[in-house]
């Protein structure tokens, strides 16, 4: 008993990392702003989960925790424009379109992935749909308050989003084909674009249907009310404005068929994910207004990724469109810093130009841009301290803060370690611990999620029944 | 046994024969019943009426189905059958919260012929048999309509093994499904289905699993569609409402028993019962019956103190299983650490009962299809050893649910005009050497099995001269046969062994044999790369066993044994 009650005591000393002083105030690091530039020897006070100052020598008050941060650097939190992370399940892939699938059903924020994500400076996660299905399920965008309740995660005023999927993954091109089953439609490109012609074609005329519904109910109170459609109220939200689509796609034709298909309808797309030929029609993507989220040099992976070239990212901001690195990847998302810094490498983007692409650039593509995404006074204190430049591969994060909040400390994980391991020794001996004995499976049984591969096709797979 | 059927026969007469017949077969049941003793007095005994104090020495009469007096200064009628109680203690009958007692075995897929690839999709393609009512809107599996009370039976070796360590009543829910359907609460004795029923419907009950192979195939799916049928309902019942205030000009709304079922659970007269054991699932179930307000009871609820708060708020109760988290598989020396959150969890799950006490979010115990039901009250103790008080935990299985499913003025206590429904026990009820003596059901004792074998009887009968030894293990999950090696050693009612072969090897866990030779247990499979939890149950029958195979995901498959060597 006595031994239960200590462990509770670890439990709850565990979870009690975020209690925190409402100031807190960096001193003297070199900071990354991405808008204005890099300032050296510079403090960035933190008070209420905002950004109260940036500048020399700024004081705080008396009970504010000081950080020395000499020889470090300060960077907004990192923007992974394509996450699965978080996700209890990713698919929904039993029919070509899903719009009524909501991801926030599904948030686990007990995801060790999250950890290792704030490990890497990653502070806020677009979390999409897989790419089972022309039209996939509703996005959500959430800060990672890692720790807390799923509800606390979610970034309040991000523009809701849905997931689209074009290509291979759609039309399945990986399925086996078995005898006696009959594929899910589409299996074609064209049977794509008319798939998502034809939702669209039904959310218009739902739309209409309750328009006229509302207007002809003010007279007749006998009029029973048309049917609630969870599939088509997303699209119609689409179609006013009112939901950002974000589009899995990889050949410049299916790309420009989408372009034609929202301008047919009045939409936009808000971003291109993955967009490997972005390069071959960036005029026409920077046109559209579209955004485009890519990785630095993933190719080859499939037959539609084959015509994949490291120089895209720049070629396509220097088109105009803006551009984001995301990860797709668990794994990647801890290192997003490097991808990014690639760009410099391939394209010669320039160093602000790069650190946009993981921090401002995804800021816009999920309409967060006037909360996050660069060290400015106003903005949310989601920031972390490195201990070298973050385009270096010698580079690890210490500090990483979520709207003012220590979500992950290099230190105190280190200084923990210690104690898990007793924690652990301690458990392994506890009655219910000790093998085989008749009992139910643990309810938090890690997921197995692989971490390797690319692109959201893993997503695909994993969840096809 | 063959004094059931005939009646059963009867029963089935009186739904579906003339009327004359009908009078004829009323008849002879009542008069059947009025020749047989309904008058009991346990007397001398110790009495734990829950609802009062605790009575040292008393007695209890039954009559005619009903408890006709309790307490100490209650004396045994003269034509009453007594019993001396002298050491026991009596009990109302316990209460299991959730079970699928008295439910049809679920049917298992067809094995496929020829295994080879494709073979497990097409066999996941043929439709399955619909447990569902006709005509109905929905595929199986969202099909609210569905009722227990339909395709409950009064036999069975579950309905026993669960009297037998006193449990005389059972919420008996659906077995599958995301809309699973309506429950009963039924006694555990009875010659028919009729007779046992003691409410129905009782609740609605909700699941989060994922339907295979067809939309919702996943959890996102299973929220957006459980939402979109109430949408549906809400919708049904205004049409409804409209046409029938008015019918001249308006289109007929078709009927709909699936919608039709869902608007009690949407108007609140219906209590629904969610599956949800993790803080997340506890949370998400907490959320749709805000969005929808309904009237929810959360079942399994092993991580329920974590949102104590917010159940205590809402005054969502918890039917709290009792199906403790164990490790199951043997620490293997090439095998990755368990995650902490796994052995704390394992530990934390004895502590839940206690903390919702605390926190003051009702509950009631429930077997949580548990593999071997005889450990059922050693996991109440785990309970009581981990802070819950006996008293609470006698509650826990009487009182509490009897007031969860609204049936506090029938069951739960030993007071005047409640059913007679009564557990005596020599030692107390959470003690590991006390033993079940009398089970009464609807006033009527009924018959308990021995548990134990008697001393100097070795193995059980039921085994055959035991399970101990080598078999030869053939296992088909839809693509071929696929042999290992299973060694098996019973002493007792402890079965233990190991398995060995391309599906990996390892201790099995969580086995048994039942009386009628049925054995179950769980192994670590490997399949297709994945370790899985797979349960093997079948019958023995001398030198072979044969059943099924469930993997969690996986179409369910079927298993020979055939024993090469005895130990």
């Amino acid at each position: 008993m006595k031994k239960f009650l200590l462990l509770f005591v670890v439990l709850v000393a565990g979870s009690a990392v975020h209690a925190q002083p409402n100031e807190t105030l960096i001193k003297n690091a070199t900071v990354l702003t991405v808008t204005r530039g890099t300032l050296t020897n510079t403090d960035v006070l933190i008070r209420n989960g905002k950004i109260a100052g940036v500048g020399k020598n700024l004081t705080a008050s008396a009970n504010a925790q000081v950080i020395d941060a000499t020889g470090k650097f300060v960077m907004p939190g990192i923007i992974d424009a394509h996450s699965h992370s978080m996700l209890d399940t990713i698919n929904e892939g039993t029919l070509a379109v899903t719009s009524m699938v909501r991801t926030e059903d599904v948030l686990n924020p007990t995801d060790v992935d999250l950890y290792r994500g704030l490990a890497g400076g990653v502070t806020t996660l677009n979390l999409l749909h897989g790419s089972a299905n022309p039209i996939g399920g509703l996005n959500s965008v959430v800060k990672i308050k890692y720790g807390r309740p799923a509800s606390e995660f979610l970034f309040p005023g991000a523009m809701p989003g849905i997931k689209f999927a074009l290509g291979e993954n759609v039309k399945r091109s990986s399925s086996p084909n078995t005898p006696g089953v009959t594929r899910r439609y589409p299996n074609t490109r064209m049977g794509v674009e008319e798939v998502i012609r034809d939702a669209f074609t039904r959310a218009r005329d739902y739309k209409r249907t309750w328009d006229e519904y509302r207007a002809a109910s003010a007279k007749d109170k006998n009029l029973i009310p048309p049917r609630r459609d969870l599939q088509l109220e997303p699209l119609v939200e689409i179609l006013e404005g009112r939901r950002y689509v974000h589009a899995h796609c990889y050949i410049a034709s299916e790309i420009l068929m989408l372009i034609n298909l929202a301008d047919e309808f009045g939409f936009k797309i808000k971003t291109f994910q993955h967009v490997l030929e972005g390069y071959k029609v960036a005029k026409e993507i920077a046109a559209h207004g579209a955004g485009a989220s890519i990785f630095a040099d993933s190719w080859g992976y499939k037959i539609e990724a084959y015509d994949a070239i490291p120089y895209n990212a720049a070629i396509m901001t220097r088109a105009g469109v803006v551009v984001s690195m995301n990860s797709d990847s668990d794994e990647r998302a801890r290192r997003l810093n490097i991808e990014a810094a690639k760009a410099m490498h391939w394209g010669d983007l320039t160093e602000e130009q790069a650190l946009k692409l993981i921090t401002l650039n995804p800021a816009i593509q999920l309409g967060i841009q006037e909360r996050v995404g660069s060290i400015e006074v106003g903005k949310d204190a989601d920031l972390a301290i490195w201990n070298a430049h973050p385009f270096s591969v010698y580079s690890r994060v210490d500090t990483t803060f979520v709207d003012g909040a220590v979500y992950f400390d290099r230190a105190q994980d280190l200084a923990r370690r210690p104690e898990l391991a007793k924690e652990r020794a301690t458990l392994e001996q506890a009655e219910p611990n000790k093998p085989p004995a008749r009992g139910a499976q643990s309810p938090n049984t890690p997921r197995r999620r692989p971490t390797t591969r690319t692109d959201d096709e893993i997503d695909e797979l994993e969840e096809r029944p | 046994m063959p004094k059931v059927r005939p009646r059963l026969i009867v029963a089935l007469c009186t739904l579906s024969l003339p009327l004359a017949l009908i009078c004829l077969c009323v008849n002879g049941e009542a008069n059947a019943q009025r020749s047989a003793i309904d008058t009991y007095a346990i007397t001398n005994a110790r009495i734990v009426t829950v609802s009062g104090p605790v009575v040292e020495r008393g007695t209890v009469v039954v009559r005619n189905g009903l408890i006709a007096a309790a307490g100490a200064n209650v004396s045994a009628p003269p034509d009453a059958r007594v019993i001396d109680g002298a050491g026991m203690t009596v009990y109302p009958g316990l209460i299991d919260s959730y079970t699928n007692l008295a439910l049809p075995e679920p049917a298992a897929g067809p094995s496929p012929a020829g295994g080879g690839p494709g073979a497990f999709l097409l066999q996941q393609a043929q439709a399955r048999p619909s447990p569902g009512g006709p005509n109905s809107t929905q595929p199986v599996g969202l099909q609210p309509e569905v009722m227990v009370e339909d395709s409950i039976r009064s036999t069975g070796n579950d309905i026993e093994s669960s009297r037998n360590i006193g449990i005389t009543t059972a919420l008996s829910a659906p077995r599958s499904g995301i809309w699973m359907g309506q429950s009963a609460l039924i006694n555990l004795s009875g010659q028919t289905p009729q007779q046992m029923i003691v409410r129905s419907p009782v609740a609605m009950h909700v699941s989060f699993t994922p339907l295979r192979g067809s939309y919702p195939g996943s959890l996102m799916g299973v929220f957006a569609q459980l939402r979109q049928m109430m949408l549906d309902a809400q919708r049904y019942r205004d049409s409804i409402q409209i046409y029938e205030r008015n019918p001249r000009g308006i289109r007929r709304p078709e009927t709909d028993r699936s919608l039709a079922a869902l608007v009690p659970v949407i108007e609140g007269r219906m209590p629904v019962i969610m599956l949800a054991n993790s803080e997340r699932e506890i949370s998400r179930a907490l959320d749709l019956a805000a969005e929808f307000k309904l009237r929810l009871i959360v079942a399994g609820g092993r991580e329920a103190d974590r949102v104590a708060d917010r159940l205590a708020k809402q005054n969502v109760p918890v039917l709290l299983s009792l199906n403790l988290p164990r490790r199951t598989t043997a620490a293997m020396p090439e095998a990755d650490p368990e995650p902490m959150r796994t052995l704390r969890d394992r530990v934390a799950a004895q502590q839940t009962a206690a903390k919702l006490v605390k926190a003051g979010v009702r509950f009631a115990f429930q077997s949580g299809s548990l593999a071997n039901i005889t450990d059922l009250m050693g996991n109440a103790n785990r309970t009581i050893e981990n802070g819950l008080t006996p008293a609470d935990a006698v509650r826990a299985f009487t009182i509490w649910p009897a007031e969860i499913f609204g049936v506090a003025n029938q069951l739960g206590s030993i007071e005047a005009g409640k059913i007679a429904n009564l557990t005596v026990t020599r030692g107390d009820l959470f003690d590991r050497n006390s033993r079940v003596t009398h089970v009464f059901i609807d006033g009527r004792p009924v018959d308990l099995r021995p548990t134990t074998p008697a001393p100097g009887a070795g193995e059980r009968p039921s085994g055959r001269g035991g399970l101990s030894g080598t078999w030869t293990l053939n296992v088909n999950l839809g693509q071929g046969d696929r042999g290992a090696t299973l060694t098996l050693q019973q002493e007792g009612d402890r079965v233990t062994g190991s398995i060995a072969g391309v599906l990996g090897s390892g201790e099995i866990s969580n086995a048994s044999v039942s009386a009628s030779d049925e054995v179950r247990f769980t192994a670590s499979l490997n399949i297709e790369g994945q370790t899985k939890e797979a349960t093997f149950t079948g019958t023995v029958s001398a030198n072979e066993i044969r059943g099924t195979v469930a993997v969690v995901g996986l179409a369910p498959g079927s298993f020979t044994a055939t024993r090469v060597r005895p130990n």
